[in-house]
Order: C-alpha cells, then structure tokens, then sequence
C-alpha cells in the first residue's frame, strides 16, 4: 500500500508538472538582450506501420507458450518545449497493436488487442564526438497508459485476460544524423522503461464471473520492477526526402508482470515502416521572420 | 565512446533477461505432459479438502504407468483415470481423437425423467415453446415450463410472457430436470422472478494461491427482483433429478430457500465449482472447478442439492411403464391439494 501510494503521488507530482509545461505554444518568442529572437519549434509527426513476430504467455489462460505475427500502428508527436526548447522536448505517441499466436501444437489460438497513449518530455545534450557532428542524447520522464486483452476462444470461462496499466518511468533517447551518400538521415534509438505505476490484476483463480458480480478487491496492483517490467526499444532512421521523410526502423517490445502467482509475457519484434514530417504552424500574426531560430524536436 | 555503448548495451540486456517472469515449462513427452496436468489441477482444482482426495498419492500411483505410455491414446487413458479420481463432472480432458468426461455422478443413479412421457401424456404435444423454454398450462390449472439448459438467454419480455399465461394458474411447475446447466446470469433472470426483494443468493470463493488451501474469503452476492416486470410469489414446485447439474444446480440451490418454493424429485447431480480451463504441451484441453459456489446458508454445493423434506423421490417401475411420471405426478398433486 505505501508503495502503490508513492506511485501514485509521484505520477500526480509528474503529470502536473508536465502538464505546466507543455501548456506553451508552438511558436514562442523569446527575448535576447535587447533584441527579440523568434524561436520556431517545428513538429515531428510520424505515423508508421509495424510488423513482426509475437510471443505470448499468460499463466492465467494456458500454461503454455503463443508464437504469432504482431502488427500494429504508431502515431508519435515530438515537439521541443517551449520553456527551454534548447533543453527539453516532448513526445506523444498512440499505438494500436493486434498479435495473434498459436501453441506448440497448433490447434489453439490466442488473440492480443491493445490500445498504448505515453507522453514523455526529455532533457537532451548535444555531444560533439569530432568532424562537427554532434550526438543528441535525452533522458527523462513519461506516463503511459495501456488497455487491452488477450484472447483464447478455447477457453471457456475464463476465455480472456483484461490488461490495463498507467505506469510512470524513464524515457532515453539518442539521436545522430548523417548522410548516406548525399541523403540525409536522421538516427534514433529510443528506449522506454516504466519503473512504477498502478496495473490490473485478477487473484490466482479468479473468475470474470465473480468481478463482474462486484468483487473488485485487490485488481489494482501497484507495479514495480519486481512484477511488472517493460521495456520498449525502438531503432529508426528517418531516410529525409525534404520536409518529409520515410521511417524505417526496429522495435522491440517487452512485457512481463507477475502478480497472485500469475505471469504473463508478451515479447514482440516488428518492422517498422512510416512517413514522418515535420512541420511549422504559421498564421498571420506571427509570421516567420528571417532571423527566426528553428530547434528541431529530436536534436 | 565505445566503452559507454559497451556498458549501455549489456545493461540493457542484463536488465531485460533477468526481468522477464518464469514460467514453468514442461516438455510435450509422456511425463511432461503427465506432470503438466498433475500440477494444474495440483494448484487449480478447489475440492480437495471437500472429497478427501490425496493428490500427491494419485501422482505416485499413476506417474509409473504414464512413463510407460508409448502412444497419446495410452497416455489419454492413464490421464482420464487419473483426473476420474477427482469425481467430478466439471472435470474434462480433450484430445483430437477423444473427450474425457467423468459420467458417473449421473450414471449412477435412475433418471428420473422422460421428455417424451410428458410431452405425449401430460402436454399432449400442445406446448408453447419461447427460447429453450417449453410451457403449457397443464388441466389441472397448473403451470408447467421446463428449462432443459441454461446456455442460451431468454429475454425478459419472453419471462413476462410465460408468466402471463399462468396467471390464471395457482401454481407453477418448473422442470430442471436433465438441465446440465450453462451460463449463471441465465439462472438469475429466470431466479429473481421468485423474488421480490433484493436476496442474498450465495458465495463464490476462488484460489489466491497454488496450495491447496490457498482460498479467499467468500464474497456474497445478491440478486435483484426485476424493475416493472413480473414476479412470481404464488406457490412453486422445482423438478430436479440428479442431470440437474452445474448453474441448474446452483439454481435449485436458490430456489429451494424462498419461501413458495418446494423441491421435488431426486438429489442433484451438484457441480457447484465454475470451470477454468487450460491445457497440456500436447494440445490437449483440460478443465477442472476452480472456484466454489456456496449457498445462502454458506453450504457447498458440489455434491448436489437435496429436495425439501420429504419429496425425496423417483419414478417408479409401475409409473414408467404406464407412462407416467411420478415426480411430476407429485407435484401437480401438491400444487392441486395447497389450494
């Protein structure tokens, strides 16, 4: 219980921390000395289609082991923050990912949907490492939220295993950008790491029938380390073909919780493929002026 | 900067190896699939205690002659006596070339009940007939509705219909005999029309942990007479044989405490543990009961539901050969005679 409650004071402190922050517009001005500097912070949008094997495991359903195919669909948002753009940026990303398994034996077959939003905001440096290129390196953190379930049409009570979390962790990214031959292209790695937040949870034996008869004791688990590790790993390059550019990248996505004795596992690894772009929002009142300082979201 | 990618990437993998949650894994041969199935119902069947069965003592007799299985079909065999041990009509082993059901908690025991007697000598094929639902008003003014199982809903408008047409009758007959139950909400929109308050109609319990005493406190549920709907307060006769099993179960259970309600025929076939299912290296399905119902007064109801006192009773030989039925003979005389 004082785990779960730090947890929650902790994500509270951060989301409305964060939500202060992001509140600042996406052009801002900024004063210099004397002279007003405009700084331009450009959106980086990608929507991207991922595909890929999945593995999955939940002790509640079967004790056996699902491998599959995993698709799924990503939209992500970064933008640097406009009260210290150099500094901090932000990212919002949705997901939607479906997988679908079967067992050794290939005469059963388990479902996966699931529905992710995060947002994160990270501090980032910029590391010379020689012949004027510069790393970009950010770390910080996030909140996600997760809904969804798995699916064993076999099954006959207990066909399904609901899955939600809100979880509060670490966020880190790099960023490089280079050429290959006269295209530019941008690198990333990214990883996300939950370290605590609250997740749902049925007893050992627990039966749907008797939640939805009202017993809701104990299905809000804190997490930590210990019962619920994920950890999202995502490797792009951005293949730039002016304003917008082709997403091409590996992501691979762990996820193992154990709580009342019961473990479930889902390990996914997927082709990503997308379009990013990134974008100015200008209007008549502000209007891009020539000495405008444009920072870009990710370096 | 080499070292700093080094050391980032075998914490990384460090970090993500030794995070993931073990699951116990056995393999798809004779002893690993025996196992896989002793250690399931080791850690998710919930009557034990209530039957008296030492489970480690099943493994040591039957782990031998499993080892000794050089086909499925073998194996199959040894894993169906093993699970039959547990007496249990919830309890079912599945293959592709066989299902395993544990029949001797009806076979056993006489019937008890003859749809075709009934609908030839007391409805005289003129029935009306709403989801799974038969209904007819028999000429002694009574209501008779038979509900064979409880898998399919019925809508609470085809409930306010049936209940229209006995209206005119003193009391109901309804016939749960044969009903090997299905879903539980289905009992309960039949159930809460005998009620008229909100009642208290049992406790579920399920398994916190793998021991074999690892149980939670047991939580009450209710259920709720209908908003503006029909209800039935006159008097009641519930049929029940000993195929009256699972949701029926737990149905006669609930309606053998209100206070119209009477009871009749033979002990039920019980199955008061809703099923969780799962399965074996070799594809194989398995279900067992995992959660205990109990009744209002806090009973187990594995091993059936006695009817009230003193209508405890069969069809008789004399009855069965001139097609009658003496249980709902019973009934209609009780129904007639408490005018």
């Amino acid at each position: 219980m004082r785990i779960f409650r730090a947890a929650l004071v902790t994500a509270i402190l951060s989301l409305v921390t964060v939500s202060g922050l992001c509140a600042g517009d996406q052009e801002s001005i900024t004063v210099s000395g004397w002279q007003e500097t405009q700084t331009v912070r450009p959106v980086l949008s990608a929507y991207t289609f991922e595909g890929g094997t999945a593995h999955m495991a939940d002790t509640y359903l079967t004790p056996l082991h699902y491998n599959g195919w995993h698709v799924g669909f990503m939209y992500e948002r970064m933008q640097a923050m406009a009260f210290s753009p150099e500094r901090w940026m932000m990212q919002l990303s949705g997901r939607l990912i479906a997988d679908h398994g079967e067992n050794m034996s290939r005469n059963a077959v388990m479902w996966n949907l699931e529905l992710e939003a995060a947002w994160t905001m990270m501090r980032r440096w910029n590391i010379s490492i020689g012949a004027g290129r510069n790393l970009t390196l950010g770390i910080g953190p996030g909140t996600s939220l997760r809904a969804g379930a798995l699916y064993m049409a076999r099954n006959g009570n207990n066909p399904a295993s609901a899955k939600g979390a809100w979880t509060v962790g670490a966020n880190a990214y790099a960023a490089y950008n280079m050429r290959i031959g006269r295209l530019p292209v941008a690198l990333r790695y990214e990883c996300r790491l939950p370290v605590t937040g609250v997740f749902f949870a049925p007893q050992y034996g627990e039966l749907y029938y008797e939640i939805w008869l009202g017993n809701t004791h104990g299905l809000a688990r804190p997490a930590w380390w210990g019962n619920y590790f994920r950890m999202d790993n995502m490797l792009t390059a951005d293949l730039r073909l002016g304003g917008t550019s082709i997403r091409l990248g590996y992501h691979a996505d762990i996820i193992s919780t154990k709580a009342s004795h019961i473990v479930s596992r889902r390990i996914t690894h997927a082709f990503m493929l997308g379009v990013a772009t990134e974008w100015i929002s200008l209007s008549h009142r502000h209007k891009l002026s020539d000495d405008a300082r444009i920072i870009p979201a990710l370096y | 900067m080499r070292k700093y990618i080094t050391f980032l990437t075998t914490a990384l993998l460090l970090v993500t190896f030794s995070s993931c949650h073990e699951i116990e894994e056995y393999p798809n041969n004779s002893n690993g699939n025996f196992e896989q199935l002793w250690r399931l119902f080791d850690e998710h069947y919930c009557f034990f205690e209530e039957k008296g069965i030492d489970w480690q003592d099943v493994h040591d007799r039957y782990a031998p002659q499993a080892a000794n299985c050089y086909t499925s079909r073998q194996l199959f065999d040894v894993c169906s006596r093993m699970v039959g041990e547990l007496r249990d009509g919830h309890v079912n082993l599945s293959a592709w070339f066989n299902t395993y059901y544990y029949r001797e908690w009806w076979t056993d025991y006489p019937q008890n009940f003859n749809k075709r007697v009934i609908q030839e000598n007391y409805l005289y094929f003129n029935y009306n007939q709403l989801g799974d639902i038969t209904f007819a008003v028999l000429p002694q003014n009574v209501g008779y509705m038979r509900v064979p199982s409880f898998d399919s809903g019925i809508g609470e408008g085809n409930l306010d219909a049936i209940l229209t047409a006995f209206n005119i009758c003193d009391g109901i007959i309804i016939d749960v005999r044969d009903n090997g139950g299905g879903s539980m909400t289905n009992a309960e929109t039949i159930a809460r029309r005998f009620i008229t308050e909100r009642t208290l109609a049992g406790y579920i319990r399920h398994k916190d942990g793998p021991g074999h005493d690892d149980f939670s406190e047991p939580y009450a549920f209710h259920y709720a007479p209908p908003e503006n709907r029909r209800v039935w307060t006159k008097p009641v006769v519930v049929l029940s044989n000993r195929s009256t099993f699972s949701a029926a179960n737990i149905f006669v259970a609930f309606m053998k405490n209100r206070p119209q309600v009477t009871v009749m025929g033979a002990v039920t076939g019980g199955g008061g543990g809703m099923p969780l299912s799962f399965e074996l290296p070799i594809g194989w399905g398995v279900r067992m009961s995992a959660a205990p119902v109990l009744d209002e007064n806090g009973m187990c109801t594995e091993n059936g539901i006695e009817p009230t006192e003193g209508y405890v009773m069969d069809i008789t030989d004399a009855d069965m050969l001139a097609g009658r039925d003496t249980i709902l003979d019973a009934a209609i005389a009780f129904l007639t005679h408490s005018r």
